[in-house]
C-alpha cells in the first residue's frame, strides 16, 4: 500500500489532506445518491403533484416536519436531506482539509483554508437574516 | 409540476450527458443542464439555476474525488482560489435572487458565447506546452512562490510525468472571483472560467486545471446552494434526477477524460458553447423584447 501511494506524482507533504479529502468526497457522493434514488423511487411509486412555489418550499424547513418525513418514508423530505447532505459534503470537506494541514503543520494553508470557511458561515448568516 | 415517469427519466437521461460532457472538459456540467431545463423542459430559470447549482456539487464531488486519487488536482492551488470563488459565489447567488429572468438569460449567453471563443483560441497551446517540457521553466511571482504553488502529475496521453511552476496568481484569484460570481448567478459552477484563468494565465497544465476546477466548484456551489436553499428556491423533486444524472455521467466522463487529447476537449467546447450560447440568446430576446430568433432544435 505503502509503495502504491508513493509512486504517484505530487504525493508528498500533503498526503493526509490528500486523503482526507478524497474519503470525504465518496462518502457525500454515495450517500446522498442513494437517498436520491430512493426518494425518486418512491415518488414515482406515488406520484404527486410539486408546486414550484418558495414558499411551499419552506413550509418543510422544520424538524418536526422532516422527523416525521422520514419516518413515513416521505419522498419529497428524503429529497430534502439528500440535498443538505449534499451541500454540507464540500463544508466538511473544508473542515477536514483544515485538520489536516493543522496535523502537517502548514499555517499558511490552516488560514488559506480557515478563510475560505468563514466565508461560507457569513453565507448562512446572510442567508437567514438577510432573506426573509 | 406534475411528476411523472417520462419527465424524471428524462431529466436523468439529459443531466447524466451534461455530467458526462462536464467531467470532460472539467465544467460542472450546469453550463449544459441549466440551457436543457430552459430550453427543452420549459422550467423558469431560477428553478433551473438552482436545482442545476446543487447538481454541480455532485459532480464535483463525483469528479472530484477520482482526480484528489489520481492526484492530478493541485490542493493548495484549489484552497488558495477557493478564497476568492466562494466570495464571488456569494455575490452572484445575491444578483441571482433578486435579478430578472431575461437579464440572467442574456448574462448566460454572453458567458457561453465568450467560453467558446476563448476554448477554440487556446485549442493547440497545451500539447506544444507538454512537449517541449515549457510548463517547468516558467517563472513564479511572489504570492506563488509564498503560498508554495508547484506541482507535478502524470499525463496518460502524453505519457511523461509533466511539472509546472505557477504563476500570475493575482489574476487567477481576480478571474477566479468571476468565476464565482458566474458560479452563483447561473448555477454553473464557474468550471470554464477557472480552467481558462489557470491554463490561460497562471502556466497550469490543461488537465491540473480541470481537476483543481473540479475541486473548487464543490465548495463555491455549496456557498450559492446555501442561500437558495434557504430561500426555498430548490425545488428537491428538480434536484433529484438532474443530481443522480450527473453524478453517474460525470464518473463516467473522468475515467475518459485523461486518456484524451486537450485539442479534442476543447473542440468538443467550442462548439457546443456557441450553439448552447444561440439558444440562451434567443429565449432572453423573446421573453424581454418578443423578437425570435430562428430556433436551430432547441
Amino acid at each position: 500500500m505503502t509503495e502504491l501511494t508513493q509512486t504517484k506524482p505530487g504525493a508528498t507533504a500533503e498526503e493526509n489532506v490528500y486523503r482526507g479529502v478524497y474519503r470525504v468526497l465518496l462518502a457525500g457522493m454515495f450517500i446522498s445518491s442513494a437517498l436520491f434514488a430512493v426518494g425518486l423511487g418512491l415518488a414515482l411509486v406515488r406520484p404527486e403533484h410539486y408546486p414550484l412555489g418558495a414558499d411551499w418550499v419552506r413550509s418543510h424547513y422544520h424538524f418536526a416536519s422532516i422527523w416525521q418525513g422520514l419516518r413515513t418514508f416521505d419522498p419529497f423530505t428524503l429529497m430534502l436531506v439528500a440535498t443538505a447532505l449534499l451541500i454540507l459534503t464540500p463544508v466538511l470537506r473544508v473542515i477536514v482539509s483544515i485538520w489536516a494541514f493543522a496535523v502537517d503543520h502548514d499555517w499558511k494553508y490552516v488560514v488559506v483554508t480557515s478563510i475560505v470557511f468563514v466565508v461560507i458561515v457569513l453565507s448562512v448568516v446572510l442567508s437567514h437574516f438577510g432573506l426573509k | 409540476m406534475e411528476y411523472s415517469l417520462h419527465f424524471v427519466l428524462a431529466l436523468l437521461g439529459a443531466a447524466g450527458c451534461a455530467g458526462f460532457f462536464g467531467a470532460l472538459l472539467g465544467v460542472g456540467g450546469g453550463v449544459f443542464i441549466v440551457p436543457v431545463m430552459v430550453l427543452i423542459f420549459k422550467l423558469p430559470i431560477k428553478v433551473a439555476v438552482a436545482a442545476s447549482i446543487v447538481s454541480v456539487i455532485a459532480t464535483s464531488n463525483a469528479g472530484g474525488s477520482s482526480y484528489v486519487d489520481q492526484r492530478i488536482t493541485n490542493l493548495k492551488l484549489a484552497m488558495f482560489l477557493e478564497i476568492a470563488t466562494t466570495i464571488g459565489a456569494l455575490t452572484g447567488a445575491l444578483l441571482a435572487i433578486y435579478l430578472q429572468q431575461w437579464i440572467m438569460l442574456i448574462i448566460f449567453a454572453v458567458m457561453l458565447a465568450y467560453m467558446s471563443y476563448a476554448a477554440y483560441a487556446t485549442r493547440n497551446v497545451d500539447d506544444r506546452k507538454i512537449a517541449s517540457g515549457e510548463f517547468g521553466n516558467a517563472k513564479q511571482d511572489r504570492l506563488s512562490r509564498y503560498l508554495a504553488l508547484q506541482g507535478s502529475y502524470h499525463d496518460v496521453a502524453a505519457n511523461r510525468d509533466v511539472e509546472y511552476v505557477i504563476n500570475g496568481a493575482p489574476i487567477g484569484a481576480t478571474i477566479s472571483y468571476l468565476a464565482g460570481m458566474a458560479s452563483g448567478l447561473l448555477g454553473v459552477g464557474g468550471g470554464v472560467l477557472k480552467v481558462s484563468a489557470m491554463n490561460g494565465y497562471m502556466n497550469v497544465p490543461m488537465k491540473v486545471a480541470v481537476g483543481t476546477s473540479k475541486l473548487m466548484i464543490g465548495v463555491t456551489a455549496a456557498v450559492s446552494s446555501i442561500l437558495f436553499f434557504l430561500a426555498g428556491l430548490i425545488h428537491f423533486s428538480v434536484v433529484a434526477p438532474v443530481a443522480l444524472g450527473t453524478t453517474i455521467g460525470a464518473t463516467i466522463g473522468t475515467m475518459v477524460m485523461n486518456r484524451l487529447h486537450s485539442s479534442k476537449l476543447k473542440w468538443i467546447f467550442t462548439l457546443l458553447m456557441a450553439y448552447l450560447a444561440y439558444g440562451m440568446l434567443a429565449k432572453g430576446l423573446a421573453l424581454r423584447f418578443g423578437i425570435h430568433l430562428p430556433s436551430l432544435g432547441a
